[in-house]
């Protein structure tokens, strides 16, 4: 791994500048603008190991740990080319979720053992959270773990588990006590080998029929103690604190923003142009699109002056994820006849993934906290409703 | 997070927010509004010498002709705060619209117009529209030294107030910018009541005559200077609506707070909740889509802050007329009322938002400058 300067002295557009040469020049055209969204470890793995080899992989694990240490402010710029450049999404639970947790809150043995392993793709993670009945309302979870000599015994199911069938270790969430007056207290971390006796992966086809989620069983599976992060039963805490200042990506523009350049192919195609219904409804998604931009800058600014952002930052996701859903929507309209067909539809100017996009698009609006679950946080948190 | 969220340096920014707000005690903006709507006023003097008195009504126009020379920010600033506390004499029209077109101008009655607009003694109103809200000139004559105008010129601010009028008109294709007193030989007034409380004119001109020193501006000049108007006002609308989004918003989270029917306060119920949320929503939007205008137009004129404006416009006008319209559907019967303040602010959500072109249609132009579907 080369070593790292400061990158947080430099301007953004400095940094942004060496970041998008090097970049450019390095991931794979083959693995550009994937068809995919989440592909496996394999499909991207020497894209992962040059990012590794270059000390690029965890933009912002501090650089005692191998991270790049980038502030919130440049990690903006890095996510931002790493979407106009069209690089894949690589598995990336031990880089943004298990890494930033040990870091933050694992034993010295922990970091030791875990972080190099993750830069090294030698450990790739996945996040064991929700349940078949502990979705929305997570703090309901089951999948209990019980003391037993230097280790817990674990049973339970994990569903909804974005590439558990690559991954072989899994962060995992246990219900440790239900004795407490609430049920956030008696939740347990636990890093968990997928490789012990009694872990079952089960794929489950999406809507894209892929396989990119599903279900782990655990049956008598043994997990250490020393696998536990931070105390027993105190788990709720460690697993919210985790999610800083990444909240605003999910309501980065990029998605939305790759769909509405897919629409415009289209369209041009189509000759939809000419039709003053179409490019009524086209303006409105694409000023949609323009002002989202400003809503993520309004955000991005509070981030780069250093500060935390709050709940309020939740407004980009239920707006960015339902925009990605009206473009799509809006493709299909103008694949007419068209919309019949699963493959992706040829244009003059390439292939235009519409059925892909749309049926894609279903997604974001239910994960990472569904927008009712957001609209709720916003209600509460930022407008003070009562409960 | 509320607000338009600029950068401060030296604390402008904050004493005009202070400003409004000490203006906004002495003058009740909705009451305000309902006096000169019942009165059939089209402009409340009185507010109006006070508003010049808080150098407000110069505040963008260069210090070479009398004015405080601050620029964008202040004057979305000053705007916001205005839309907010309901303080609905239309400076848009009287001193942003009126202000550009005399900065680009010059002469010596431009001078003594920039003066009087300044001091809130003179009510200069821009008249250059057709019924369809595009520039429609008069017809100007020469004679001699004097040009003598014929035609008719609608959606004028304050007709009846106005002591002169900045006038759009056309010879041998050439445009130009004339002032015309209020009152000269041959201009009649017809003023209607508008949504929100004042009256606009339609101006019919036969045979004007005005002396050779009431050109302001001709030429490419006089198309720049209404271009710059039309664009600048616009931002100082989008900002204005920006403010009575946020502000219905306040008064609807409010209301249904205090408000209790099967023994909880209403905005206990995640169906109001949800809607509360996505008005609020719709309010941040709109406040990011005008920090983003003032931003984009202080680095420089051109493509850029010509979309921007646009989407500003747009997107706060849209904002605030559907926010105040799902407000009053919260306030209940209540927000049918005419004693609620909420209504106001929807009819002057209506009323700005139909100023200077729709959404749609500057949704439309944004498209069309973008030029996306070759």
């Amino acid at each position: 791994m080369e070593a790292q300067q400061d990158w947080n002295a430099l301007s953004d557009d400095a940094f942004r500048e060496i970041f998008r040469e090097w970049v450019d020049a390095n991931c794979p055209s083959g693995l550009r603008f994937m068809r995919k969204q989440r592909p496996v470890f394999d499909e991207v793995a020497e894209w992962y190991h040059l990012l590794a080899e270059k000390g690029w992989l965890s933009p912002v694990w501090p650089q005692e740990y191998g991270g790049m240490g980038l502030d919130a402010g440049k990690h903006i710029v890095y996510v931002e080319e790493w979407a106009r450049l069209g690089c894949p999404r690589i598995p990336d639970h031990g880089i943004g979720l298990t890494g930033p947790l040990l870091i933050q809150y694992g034993t010295p043995e922990q970091k030791a053992f875990f972080l190099p392993k993750i830069l090294s793709g030698e450990h790739v993670w996945c996040q064991g959270y929700s349940e078949p009945n502990a979705g929305s309302d997570l703090a309901s979870l089951r999948t209990s773990a019980v003391a037993d000599g230097d280790g817990f015994i674990v049973n339970g199911q994990k569903i909804w588990t974005t590439l558990a069938h690559c991954a072989n270790w899994i962060l995992l969430l246990t219900r440790t006590s239900s004795d407490g007056p609430k049920r956030q207290n008696g939740i347990t971390v636990m890093l968990v080998d997928m490789t012990t006796p009694g872990v079952t992966v089960r794929p489950i086809p999406n809507l894209r029929q892929e396989t990119d989620f599903c279900e782990v069983f655990f049956d008598n599976v043994h997990v250490p103690s020393a696998n536990v992060v931070g105390e027993v039963d105190q788990g709720w805490a460690l697993a919210k604190a985790v999610l800083g200042h990444e909240r605003i990506f999910l309501g980065a523009p990029s998605r939305p923003e790759y769909a509405i350049r897919r629409l415009e192919r289209l369209a041009r195609d189509r000759g939809a142009f000419d039709d003053a219904g179409f490019v009524a409804r086209y303006a409105k998604l694409r000023l949609d699109l323009y002002d989202l931009g400003s809503a993520f800058e309004r955000f991005a600014r509070v981030l780069r002056a250093g500060g935390t952002l709050g709940p309020d930052v939740s407004v980009l996701k239920i707006f960015c994820s339902e925009l990605y859903q009206r473009i799509t929507e809006e493709m299909l309209t103008v694949a007419g006849e068209d919309a019949r067909y699963w493959d992706d539809l040829p244009t003059g100017e390439g292939d235009v993934d519409a059925m892909n996009l749309y049926l894609d698009s279903r997604a974001p609006a239910i994960f990472g906290g569904s927008n009712e679950i957001q609209r709720g946080v916003l209600a509460k948190g930022v407008l003070g409703l009562p409960g | 997070m509320s607000g338009l969220m600029l950068d401060d340096p030296d604390g402008t920014l904050e004493m005009l927010r202070d400003s409004v707000a000490g203006f906004a005690e002495r003058f009740d903006g909705p009451e305000g509004f309902r006096a000169r709507r019942d009165a059939g006023q089209d402009l409340d003097r009185t507010v109006w010498s006070a508003m010049a008195e808080a150098g407000w009504l110069g505040l963008h126009l260069p210090e070479e002709i009398g004015g405080a020379g601050l620029g964008v920010a202040e004057q979305a600033v000053l705007s916001e705060a205005l839309g907010r506390a309901l303080i609905s004499e239309p400076l848009a029209q009287l001193s942003v619209f009126a202000g550009v077109l005399l900065a680009q101008g010059d002469g010596a009655e431009r001078d003594r117009l920039a003066d009087g607009l300044i001091a809130g003694t003179a009510i200069v109103s821009p008249a250059w529209q057709g019924r369809d809200g595009a520039p429609a000139p008069l017809v100007a004559r020469v004679h001699g030294e004097d040009t003598v105008l014929t035609g008719a010129l609608c959606h004028v601010s304050a007709p009846v107030s106005a002591t002169d009028f900045v006038v759009l008109a056309e010879a041998g294709g050439d445009w130009m910018l004339l002032s015309v007193p209020a009152g000269a030989g041959g201009l009649s007034v017809d003023a209607a009541p508008t949504l929100d409380g004042a009256q606009l004119g339609q101006l019919t001109f036969r045979d004007v005559k005005v002396p050779g020193n009431a050109v302001l501006a001709r030429g490419n000049s006089a198309r720049a200077a209404l271009e710059a108007a039309v664009a600048t006002t616009r931002l100082a609308l989008a900002a204005e609506m920006a403010g009575i989004a946020a502000e219905a918003i306040d008064r609807t989270v409010a209301y249904t707070r205090d408000r209790v029917q099967f023994g909880k306060a209403i905005a206990s119920f995640q169906v109001v909740q949800h809607r509360l949320v996505d008005m609020w929503s719709d309010a941040e939007f709109a406040q990011a889509a005008v920090v983003n205008a003032v931003e984009t137009l202080a680095d420089g004129p051109g493509k850029a802050a010509d979309l921007a404006i646009l989407a500003a416009k747009a997107r706060a006008g849209d904002a605030a007329v559907t926010i105040t319209r799902r407000a009053i559907h919260l306030h209940g019967a209540m927000g049918f009322t005419d004693a609620c303040d909420i209504g106001l602010f929807m009819k002057r959500a209506v009323a700005l938002n139909a100023t200077l072109g729709q959404p749609e249609e500057l949704r439309l132009l944004f498209v069309a400058r973008e030029g996306v579907a070759a």
